[in-house]
């Protein structure tokens, strides 16, 4: 067997062993040492162990992950989605379908400050379900509107995904976030106008809300402050050049812990299960992000990548109908797999291949705008039926709706998303805007 | 028995969890000298403000020597006692949409299986870091800024590592009782997704 054969067989194995539920990252550990093995020996694999964990987890530019994570966590407990949602509320509560309007905006608000789906999709909910449902929001109507507010959780910057991506692929993470910003943007209007369209079908699955006078909505306003302070002093401080993306990082965590501090919500409990919670997700991500090192190097060992990306552009088939493929692949796969296994699976393979394709882009410009657009769709796998992590989040806190019931609703966001998807497709201009004016 | 592990996995976690906030620290402290210094050799303030610009120079204001590598040495340390609590709570990333559709104890089997596997993977991994470790100290390799042996890092890691194994075994073997006994002895396992 050649060593592209080994390479190109480990995919189904790989494949395979997750679906029979193996741990993701230990089945790309396994699969890179067994496959390395296999083409050069055991002798390699056991000596790159040697420095290779510890490579991985001191790796300077992956300490931001942790980080980011805490900063959610401290965002939590701070109260800062219930300052977002009241100001949302004041101005959009009075309109059709404005309380499940204001919580995507106040998801979209916390998205500034916390990179994470799962976080963004919890915390939220616990802020806005009570209120959807006081004010005559149906059950599966709510947990929709709350799912799909999650995923801004990812898209607007800072996100883990994106400092994942970037990394894989060697990109600037400063302008990955730059990117994202007007998508993400894009999504909340999206969502809204789903909301808006949701609600004069079924009339009844919402109720109405008095109309704010505007003193009050400016002071709602002037409570957020927090929010934006931090949001300037991490997103601005890695575009300004004033902070590495760790040390931005570490100040968001910093900043989000003295508001939760000042707000009286940290104390040795809550800090002990944000401490708790920090590291069983960063663990999880470590050990994948290891396992993805060592698959990887295998795949580039055995010429897969290069091949099959040599192969597909010596075909000549449309760049735009090979990434709709590649898109609609991630589509496919977010249906059973959380998004950051995904990217460290996927990306190594398909990131060659758009490399490769010429799109009338620059290079750099090509990568970031396929980041942006993989970022969304692998997204739209939280919300998608059966495994859509955020739905079962939701539903998990709204136990007297039914499953059923939410998966009908989310139906509207999966479509706003999917729209936007193509616009960004045919639009390349519109994700790349802020990096072209700014550099 | 479980109480004791799962005190030391949760004790692990919160020392990992305190040395992260700890780098926090270092980091904010760092940028905080660094904005200091850029103050005192502003030539602005050195012209008009000398006597801030001096106390600033004079108290030995400026970033903290180094503190990538202690972010480096400190974020591993940190993720290896992270692995333990991680494991117990069934934390790792699986996809169990395929697995669901079989019986519980073919389930219970399978979970049971991949545990024995990731504990293997872990005091593999352990061993290999304990012989990167005695490379390190037999070169004597030292950091660049700080100039601190590379080994210490490793040591650090190594320590930690030694009792996420410990734990690994604990953990593969309560999978192991609940294939046989077919009832839940450790947290929910059906953690997924990030």
């Amino acid at each position: 067997m050649s060593n592209f054969d080994i390479g190109l067989w480990s995919m189904p194995i790989l494949i395979a062993l997750i679906f029979l539920r193996m741990p993701i990252g230990l089945a790309m550990l396994v699969c890179g040492m067994g496959g390395t093995a296999l083409i050069l020996n055991d002798t390699v694999v056991l000596a790159r162990l040697k420095t290779e964990t510890y490579g991985t987890f001191s790796n300077y530019s992956l300490s931001i992950v942790p980080l980011f994570l805490l900063m959610g966590q401290f965002a939590t407990l701070g109260g800062m989605s219930t300052a977002l949602f009241k100001a949302a509320e004041t101005w959009l509560g009075h309109r059709k379908g404005g309380v499940a309007m204001s919580a995507i905006g106040a998801c979209a608000g916390f998205g500034a400050i916390c990179g994470s789906s799962l976080a963004t999709a919890a915390t939220m909910g616990q802020a806005a379900l009570p209120e959807l449902r006081r004010y005559g929001y149906s059950g599966g109507f709510s947990s929709a509107t709350l799912a799909a507010g999650g995923t801004l959780g990812i898209l607007i910057p800072p996100s883990v995904v994106l400092v994942i991506y970037a990394i894989l692929t060697e990109q600037n993470i400063a302008k990955l976030f730059l990117a994202a910003f007007i998508p993400g943007i894009l999504a909340a209007i999206g969502y809204m106008i789903a909301i808006s369209i949701y609600v004069r079908l079924n009339p009844d699955s919402a109720g109405l809300r008095e109309r704010v006078p505007y003193a009050e909505r400016f002071i709602a306003l002037l409570s957020i402050w927090p929010v934006l302070l931090v949001f300037i002093a991490v997103v601005g401080g890695i575009y300004g050049g004033i902070f590495t993306p760790t040390e931005a990082a570490a100040i968001g965590a910093a900043g989000t812990g003295v508001i939760a501090w000042a707000s009286g919500g940290l104390n040795w409990s809550s800090f002990s299960r944000a401490i708790l919670d920090t590291a069983r997700n960063t663990a999880m991500i470590f050990v994948i992000v290891l396992g993805a090192g060592f698959y990887n190097a295998f795949l580039a060992l055995s010429q897969v990548p290069q091949e099959l990306s040599t192969w597909v552009v010596s075909q000549g088939f449309s760049p735009w109908l090979v990434l709709a493929i590649i898109l609609a692949l991630y589509l496919l796969f977010g249906c059973v797999m959380d998004s950051l296994s995904m990217i460290l699976l996927t990306v190594p393979i398909f990131f060659p291949i758009i490399s490769g394709l010429d799109f009338g882009m620059t290079a750099e410009e090509t990568a970031i705008w396929f980041g942006i657009l993989v970022l969304i769709v692998v997204e739209v796998g939280l919300i998608t039926p059966p495994v859509g992590m955020n739905l079962f989040v939701i539903n998990a806190m709204a136990v007297e709706t039914r499953m059923v019931d939410t998966y009908r609703a989310v139906l509207p966001f999966v479509t706003s998303d999917i729209v936007r998807t193509v616009i960004l497709v045919m639009f390349p201009g519109i994700t790349l805007f802020l990096v072209r004016a700014l550099s | 028995m479980h109480k004791l592990i799962h005190m030391l996995a949760r004790g692990l976690a919160l020392i990992g969890g305190i040395v992260l906030v700890a780098l926090i620290a270092i980091t904010a402290i760092s940028i905080l000298g660094r904005a200091g210094a850029t103050v005192a050799y502003n030539e602005f303030v050195e012209s008009n403000l000398g006597f801030l610009a001096e106390a600033l120079i004079a108290s030995g204001i400026g970033p903290v020597n180094g503190d990538f590598e202690l972010v480096e040495i400190g974020i591993a340390f940190a993720i290896f006692c992270f692995l333990p609590w991680c494991q117990l709570t069934g934390g790792h990333a699986t996809v169990d949409l395929f697995t669901s559709a079989l019986p519980a104890r073919v389930n219970r089997f399978l979970i049971f299986f991949w545990e024995v596997v990731l504990s293997l993977a872990i005091i593999l991994i352990a061993w290999r870091l304990g012989v990167g470790m005695s490379d390190k100290m037999r070169y004597g390799e030292t950091t660049f800024l700080l100039q601190l042996p590379v080994w210490y890092g490793f040591a650090a890691s190594f320590a930690a590592s030694i009792a996420a194994s410990l734990i690994a075994v604990y953990v593969a073997a309560m999978r192991g009782a609940e294939f046989w006994t077919g009832r839940d002895l450790l947290a929910d396992s059906r953690g997924a997704g990030a």
